[in-house]
């Protein structure tokens, strides 16, 4: 730490409110401070310090005790209350050591007692300020690691569900290849000449029927988990983006101009090529598309923009549709977290997104406003291996 | 025109699912076989004339890949389609590259299996087609000489 009660440098981005009733005390004070490099503004009262705060930012108050209205215990009382990390050193007349004791007790980083000596205030400001920082710097820090460790938390949980899951998908497809058979030959049978007047057949093809659909629906889900996991013998090469970009619009197009949603592409002319699994990366793409124009009504747009970040690439899907609701977001990327009606959504979608990114070596962030759009962004390295820092900007 | 069945071999260790898909398959006009491992398979194909092998790559035991090899090496005329239970395309597509006709995904589709059967038939008669009129080629290079 350095100890120069010099100030100067330190000082110069502290923002200290001086609270005072005296005019005359707090205007030469806040000229004495301002000289010495401090941005002091001022307030005559207790009420119009509050206003302050709540307009500014400011990072250190020094406060009289003595004042009409809302006195001085009281402001710190309230700045406490609303503004914890604000430091506030009070300022008691001489011999009433008290006031500043209560202050301290209260939460104030200190008191001084007036007459004032402005080194002494200067140090004082400096030792708050100092405080504050580190304050800021240890709060920034518990922030970080709480939402490392959600992170962390987050694709544990994932991987394991993901596990568990496409474990089930595969004991259940060889039983769902025994009903698939065992409808079919009955359909079969069904149509042979000797049963075209069997009482009922129809109920029976009917139900048949509803067998067939219902085991296509298993099929598809199991199919997608036993996608999103074996991924292990993915093929990497290098990979045209802008070929990939129109390969993937063909997919979509259709359905787009059926919906008349417009599709808007912007790709950066040097995005140049990328290492990674072209059907992945295809695959990927086309969920989000897909699940965009879902979400859009007639008229919208769908804007995909394909440009270089860093060591890497940044691929951004924006919607205008309905949204994602606050609290699905979370969720979205969970396996069977689908918001279609039964049958018409797995569910998988965004959960396979997610897992294909993850081993490509990438990132996948989505930002929602309900009835604005969504925005998913998706960064990839230029090579999966290289670790790339893709969370700086 | 009558139809010539296909002489179908269906190989898996589920054998409900052999059970079901042999009737079916044999409601579609086809004669089929079953076997519920590798080796079983291949005491078949040395008993019976078969087209084509439809063939559950997990087994345990001789799994399908060794039982593809095994095929490939003593009844290269047979053709063999695999089945894959997996998510997983690769092992399947490994599969064709040492010579099966083609892969299909547990639960197969019906109307896929019998084109894909088709497809495989065929290529068997008139890979047999090419031979025949090979061998024909020469016996009559070689009564050509005779004169």
């Amino acid at each position: 730490m350095v100890e120069n009660p010099g100030v100067g440098i330190i000082m110069e981005k502290v923002t200290l409110l001086l609270v005072d009733d005296e005019s005359d005390f707090r205007r030469t004070l806040a000229k004495r401070l301002i000289k010495r490099g401090i941005n002091a503004i001022q307030a005559a009262s207790g009420e119009e310090c509050l206003k302050i705060i709540k307009n500014d930012p400011v990072d250190v108050v020094v406060l009289d005790v003595k004042m009409p209205g809302m006195d001085g215990i009281e402001t710190l009382h309230q700045i406490k209350k609303e503004y914890p990390e604000i430091e506030v050193i009070m300022l008691t007349g001489h011999a009433t050591t008290q006031d500043g004791v209560d202050g301290i007790k209260t939460g104030a980083f200190d008191y001084l007692s007036k007459p004032i000596e402005l080194e002494h205030l200067l140090g004082k400001v400096r030792q708050a300020h100092e405080k504050r920082a580190r304050e800021t710097e240890k709060q920034k820090e518990a922030d970080f690691r709480a939402k490392m460790e959600q992170q962390m938390i987050d694709t544990e949980r994932l991987a394991a569900l993901g596990t568990l899951a496409a474990g089930v998908a595969h004991e259940i497809n060889n039983p769902l290849a025994i009903i698939r058979e065992s409808a079919g030959w009955m359909i079969s049978i069904l149509k042979r000449d000797e049963l075209a007047g069997m009482p009922r057949k129809a109920d029976f093809e009917m139900a048949l029927d509803k067998i067939e659909t219902g085991v296509e629906r298993a099929r598809r889900i199991t199919h997608q988990l036993l996608g999103s996991v074996k991924q292990t013998d993915s093929t990497l090469s290098e990979v045209d983006l802008k070929e990939l970009l129109e390969e993937t619009v063909i997919f979509i197009r259709k359905e787009a101009n059926n919906r008349e949603i417009e599709i808007i592409q912007e790709i950066d002319p040097r995005i140049g090529l990328l290492w990674t699994d072209p059907y992945k990366l295809r695959q990927v793409l086309i969920n989000i598309l897909t699940n965009a124009i879902h979400a859009t009504g007639p008229g919208g747009s769908i804007m995909i923009t394909f440009a270089l970040v860093g060591n890497g690439v940044e691929f951004t899907i924006q919607d205008t549709g309905q949204g994602i609701p606050r609290e699905h977001l979370k969720k979205i990327f969970e396996p069977f977290f689908s918001t279609k009606p039964p049958g018409e959504g797995t569910g998988l979608g965004l959960f396979v997104t997610r897992s294909i990114i993850d081993k490509l070596g990438g990132k996948i962030d989505v930002e929602s406003n309900l009835g604005q759009g969504t925005h998913f962004y998706i960064r990839l390295p230029r090579h999966p291996d290289v670790a790339v820092d893709l969370n700086e900007r | 025109m009558i139809r010539i069945p296909t002489r179908v071999l269906l190989v898996d260790d589920e054998k409900d699912f052999v059970e079901m898909l042999s009737l079916r398959l044999q409601e579609a006009g086809e004669k089929v076989s079953a076997a519920y491992s590798g080796k079983e398979c291949l005491d078949v194909l040395e008993e019976n004339s078969i087209d084509v092998v439809v063939l559950d790559i997990r087994m345990p035991g001789m799994d399908g890949m060794e039982t593809l090899g095994e095929i490939r090496k003593r009844f290269p005329l047979v053709e063999v389609i695999m089945l894959t239970g997996h998510g997983s395309t690769e092992t399947a597509i490994e599969g064709m590259r040492l010579g099966a006709f083609d892969y299909l995904m547990k639960p197969a589709d019906f109307e896929d299996l019998t084109a894909k059967l088709q497809g495989a038939r065929k290529r068997k008669d008139e890979q047999e087609e090419r031979i025949r009129q090979a061998e024909a080629k020469l016996l009559m290079r070689k009564s050509g000489g005779a004169f």
